[in-house]
């Protein structure tokens, strides 16, 4: 424990001085988040895979509770500091939503989403690990195919602080939470809360919006995916000017500068880092190889492939647009938890329809 | 083989992503740090966003 805590110190204050004390923080609100998540069993695929499957609606409930209090804190946060501070609001369009749709499809095939593939793979589970390249591989072909997507559909912006004013929209917002939530109470068999998940989702919107204060931005998890893939591309050759998503000044400046300054890079490095400390103890006593066929590791590549390419067209994951995107007042953040839901149901029947082949042909 | 060993070669597949893009010539650059936190800065938020949609009105 002591070792632990004097090597994160250690590691958060050399990066401090190389890089910058904002970095840290995001490194350490990284780590506090992984951590978290890893802990408490938060998480996003899981609780729609239960509430579909088993009419438990625990899950869904503590992220609903996340995501209000998250919007409660930084809608007039950012109405406050608008020079300084943005929201993840991003447009609707036809390719949006079927992107959302294939990603609640994809991440309920491995049970890992946007944070989740990141927080499995940190606490060492094989199947994320495996996931994980492909997912930020995705990443990057989703940056290259997102201008098309653009151009070639309309894309609509809905922002709800900009159309109603921070009130109209915090109460728009916590009204169409409550609204779900309900919806989900009737549909639940059995207790509705969950002490610890409703622990780690007050958890998680204090961390959300410690998050917002010092990158002024809200929290997301694949931009740096991407990034990571079109640095490794750069170096091998690839000319980053020939793809009109890394020409963009900020994007273009994100592949000249260190990852070590990269938000989304800082915070999912964080996660991993905070998932694997979380599951440290308990690791040794659990085998690293699952009794599944080999073939069951394509589809987790192809998964991983699937939950990249639709997060960057989607405008985000469960993360940067359903998280951050409702609680920052953005209608896609509400587009992407339909379609995604949707994709989810899909999802989880064929999930079982694979695992079920997968483990018998094991056995 | 136990799941530390995925959670050491996570950590070190980290540790060889951050050294290979410092080693190639990226080093972070502490003089021009933004201020510690965005909320009352001048500096305002630190780089891209996931919802970022280049060309889309936002």
């Amino acid at each position: 424990m002591i070792v632990r805590t004097v090597l994160l110190t250690t590691l958060l204050l050399t990066l401090a001085v190389t890089a910058g004390v904002r970095f840290a923080l995001l490194l350490g609100i990284g780590l506090a988040i992984g951590f978290a998540l890893e802990r408490f069993g938060f998480g996003f695929a899981g609780p729609w895979r239960r509430l579909i499957r088993e009419r438990n609606g625990q899950g869904v409930m503590a992220q609903l509770l996340a995501i209000g209090l998250t919007a409660l804190a930084i809608q007039p946060l950012i109405a406050y500091a608008p020079g300084s501070m943005l929201g993840a609001i991003a447009p609707i369009s036809v390719s949006m939503v079927l992107a959302a749709f294939v990603f609640g499809l994809a991440m309920q095939l491995i049970l890992g989403c946007g944070s989740g593939t990141l927080v499995n793979a940190g606490s060492g589970n094989v199947l994320a690990i495996v996931a994980l390249p492909f997912f930020c591989i995705g990443s990057f072909i989703g940056t290259l195919w997102v201008p098309a997507a653009i151009e070639w559909t309309p894309h609509a912006v809905v922002s709800l602080p900009q159309s109603l004013g921070v009130p109209g929209s915090v109460f728009t917002t916590l009204g169409g939470l409550l609204l779900i939530g309900w919806g989900v109470s009737r549909f639940t068999d059995g207790p509705l809360w969950n002490k610890k998940l409703i622990t780690a989702a007050v958890i998680l919107a204090g961390l959300a919006v410690v998050h917002v204060l010092v990158a002024g931005q809200p929290w997301g998890v694949v931009y740096g995916l991407g990034l990571w893939v079109a640095k490794g591309a750069v170096s091998l050759g690839w000319d980053p000017s020939t793809a009109a998503f890394w020409t963009h000044p900020i994007n273009a400046s994100a592949l000249t500068e260190s990852i070590l300054t990269d938000t989304t890079s800082l915070t999912s490095m964080g996660l991993l880092g905070g998932a694997a400390m979380a599951a440290w103890a308990g690791s040794r006593d659990v085998p690293l190889w699952p009794e599944l066929k080999p073939w069951i590791f394509l589809m987790v590549i192809v998964a991983g492939l699937l939950l990249g390419i639709s997060s960057r067209l989607a405008f985000g994951c469960n993360v940067g647009a359903l998280f951050s995107g409702i609680a920052s007042g953005s209608g896609h953040g509400w587009a992407w938890m339909l379609a995604g839901f949707l994709g989810s149901v899909l999802g989880v029947r064929l999930r079982d329809w694979l695992w079920i082949r997968a483990v018998r042909e094991a056995g | 083989m136990s799941r530390r060993s995925g959670i050491v070669f996570v950590l070190i597949c980290i540790f060889a992503v951050v050294s290979a893009e410092w080693v190639g010539g990226n080093p972070p650059d502490p003089y021009r740090a933004p201020d510690p936190m965005a909320f009352g800065s001048t500096s305002g938020a630190s780089g891209a966003i996931c919802t970022f949609a280049p060309g889309a009105s936002q």
